[in-house]
């Protein structure tokens, strides 16, 4: 029941107008991801739903509620920051009880809803300590807490974990999935990483500009992204693009020709967009590859992978593949095989994705 | 810099090197922060020639001053002044009204310009908050001279604006500067008139620097704007506002004495006379340089020991402290 519900939602400062009308549908216990690039409108469209920016035109609709012109207090959410909006003055255990004191909840019915949160975040020894004797994650799981004991209908997190570093990064990823799987509240949650949102997504929104550019599971995303921007935001390294043309059994990419699947009569002679990902290509040729040639640049180990960087006319590609323990072994390599099945073609001056019906 | 004088040290092992490499340290670090000691320098001639050279002069409080012997050339007489101060009922009575006229000016003056400032700040019209902080602002770069000016024409009995409003409420005129009774009431009220406006700039400082955020999530928690004030904005600026407290002890017994000399007289001499007008009257007008100097010295002490004891307490208290 608990889903968010936006439509054509816009927000304006003044004459600027930063979010250009977003049409997203948030089941119930759905977890969903607004990812993008920085000033693209995340924030902005989350606090919409907050209550913490006005509206300026559109509507969102909050468990079949419309809360447009509903107080953030009375919509039912909660929110956790970036900078985790901690009272430095209170300690933890006040610090979550804030919001439960101002609704006015029993004392002791707030006593066991804080025992409760704080035994499932593992907070239970540091009730007493003030935020600023707290670690970067001990923080940030006393913020979560905060937005738990309301038990809200919806969650909203705008970039919680981006003051960490990358390990207690990853570590935090783990417990808000297994938080989100125990729970079962709707969550919305912002970022700028693409990992944070590919793990822990169930659909990702791609925004661009204050548009959406693409809705998907992140497997949807990853595998068909609509166009050259999904494509080049999702995955790590992001899909290689090249520029390209059409012809009748494949793409020509300088001099080389590169094999599709599709059959692409009709098109011959149309510039596209090639879109290789790093990690499809190999280094032995097999069925339905062809040899895509580079010119070696450098060579990133990274452990049982490793991604070669290689010029290719004046554009650079990146590829990942198995390292089987040995770099030695790239050294030679002047040439990589492209899976026909795998590539991507897009139009070149919308950038739209071009399908050719098999 | 560092580096260089480690090596050196490894590679003359001894007492003497090592003190070479004490020296050489500091004056590397004066030739790489002397901007920062040039810039120190005017500071420190201030403080030189107005504080620290007027306390050569202290000494005239254990002497028998007269100013043919000179400082040096008087004869010392131990603390004959401070008795004579602490039985004469003129000093008594100016050390009372000290008391009085400074606490009461802390416990009404200080809270003011806090208040002032959570006003400001819930002001959402950017003019309408602009403008009333001028406003508040004004009088502080009036000069005193001016502001007892306007203190006793609005004061006056036949034309004051005080007493015309009495007098539409059908009151009779009071004379209001010659009454001991009315004095400190409109003492502590000019001043804060005067101050209590510019002295919120610190605290709307504090405010403003309050992170956003807590008061966004208190939002959506539901509180109040009355309860953010009370429950988020108090206690992030709570440091601030003991910080000024503490400086406000120190300064307790500095009271403003122009304003006092401009607007007593001798009738109001039993609630208005300060040891700083005892002290100008005295050592001024009266030329008993030694005894003023005496009672300076003693006011002096015992706001060290006010300052001193209100940082201790605060520190215990909130761990908020100036050193
Ligand atoms: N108060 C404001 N007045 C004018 N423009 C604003 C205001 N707040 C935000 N913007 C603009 O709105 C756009 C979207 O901002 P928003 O904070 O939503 O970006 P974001 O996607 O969250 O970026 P980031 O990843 O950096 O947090 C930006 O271009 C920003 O400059
Ligand atoms: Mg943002």
């Amino acid at each position: 029941m608990a889903g968010v519900h936006l439509e054509g939602i816009v927000k304006a400062y003044g004459a600027v107008q930063v979010v250009h009308g977003i049409d997203l549908e948030v089941q119930e216990k759905e977890f969903v991801v607004l990812v993008g690039p920085s000033g693209c409108g995340k924030s902005t469209t989350l606090r919409m739903v907050a209550g913490l920016e006005e509206i300026t035109a559109g509507d969102v609709t909050i468990d079949g509620r419309r809360v447009n012109r509903i107080a953030p207090k009375d919509r039912d959410v909660a929110m956790v920051f970036q900078n985790y909006a901690l009272y430095p003055h209170l300690n933890v255990a006040d610090n979550m009880a804030f919001g439960l004191r101002i609704r006015r909840m029993p004392k002791a019915e707030i006593k066991t809803t804080i025992a409760e949160v704080a035994q499932i975040l593992g907070l239970t020894e540091y009730l007493d300590r003030r935020p600023a004797d707290l670690s970067g994650g001990q923080r940030q799981r006393v913020a979560m807490g905060r937005a738990i004991v309301r038990h809200p209908k919806v969650f909203l997190f705008d970039e919680p974990l981006s003051n960490l570093d990358a390990k207690l990064r990853t570590q935090m990823r783990a417990e808000i999935k297994r938080l989100h799987n125990r729970l079962g509240v709707t969550s919305i949650y912002v970022t700028h990483d693409q990992v944070e949102a590919m793990t822990l997504a169930d659909r990702i929104v791609v925004m661009n500009d204050g548009r959406i550019e693409q809705v998907g599971t992140p497997m949807e995303l990853f595998n068909n992204p609509v166009n050259t921007f999904v494509a080049g935001f999702l995955g790590s390294p992001p899909m290689n693009q090249v520029r390209g043309v059409l012809t009748e059994t494949g793409a020509k990419v300088g001099n080389s020709e590169i094999k599709l699947d599709a059959k692409v009569n009709g098109h011959v002679g149309r510039e596209v967009i090639v879109g290789i990902r790093p990690e499809h290509v190999s280094l032995r040729a097999g069925d339905h590859t062809s040899p895509f040639p580079v010119a070696l640049d450098l060579v990133e180990p990274l452990g049982s992978e490793a991604l070669l960087h290689a010029r290719f006319g004046d554009e650079t590609v990146v590829f990942k593949t198995e390292t089987g323990g040995d770099i030695a072994q790239f050294s030679g390599v002047d040439h990589v095989h492209v899976p026909a099945s795998l590539v991507k073609i897009f139009d070149a001056e919308t950038g739209q994705a071009m399908s050719f019906g098999a | 810099m560092v580096d260089h004088t480690s090596s050196a040290a490894v590679n003359e092992p001894g007492r003497e090197v090592a003190q070479d490499g004490h020296w050489i340290r500091i004056v590397d670090h004066f030739k790489r922060e002397w901007q920062i000691y040039v810039m120190l320098l005017p500071m420190i001639l201030w403080f030189v020639v107005f504080l620290y050279k007027p306390m050569y002069g202290l000494q005239v409080a254990f002497k028998d001053y007269s100013i043919f012997r000179g400082v040096a050339g008087s004869p010392w007489i131990g603390f004959e002044h401070f008795e004579t101060l602490l039985y004469s009922d003129q000093f008594a009575r100016a050390l009372k009204n000290t008391f009085m006229i400074s606490m009461l000016s802390l416990c009404f003056g200080f809270p003011v310009p806090i208040i002032l400032a959570l006003m400001f700040n819930e002001i959402t019209n950017q003019l309408f908050k602009r403008t009333s902080q001028t406003i508040v602002y004004l009088p502080h770069f009036i000069s005193t001279v001016i502001i007892a000016g306007i203190v006793i024409t609005a004061f006056s009995p036949s034309a004051g604006i005080v007493n015309q409003f009495l007098q539409w409420l059908g009151i009779e005129p009071i004379y209001f500067l010659i009454k001991p009774e009315w004095f400190r009431p409109i003492f502590i009220g000019s001043g804060i008139w005067q101050e209590a406006g510019f002295s919120s700039i610190v605290f709307l400082a504090a405010i403003a620097g309050v992170n956003p955020s807590l008061y966004e999530s208190a939002v959506i928690d539901g509180a109040s704007r009355w309860q953010m004030m009370w429950k988020i904005t108090l206690p992030s600026i709570l440091p601030t506002i003991i910080i000024m407290l503490i400086i406000r002890i120190g300064n307790l017994l500095e009271v403003g004495f122009e304003l006092i000399i401009l607007l007593y007289q001798p009738a109001t001499y039993e609630t208005a006379d300060v040891i700083n007008t005892f002290i100008y009257r005295q050592g001024i007008q009266g030329a008993q340089y030694d005894l003023a100097a005496a009672a300076g010295l003693f006011n002096a002490v015992v706001a060290f020991v006010l300052v001193m004891t209100a940082n201790t307490i605060s520190r215990r208290l909130s761990n908020t402290s100036l050193w």
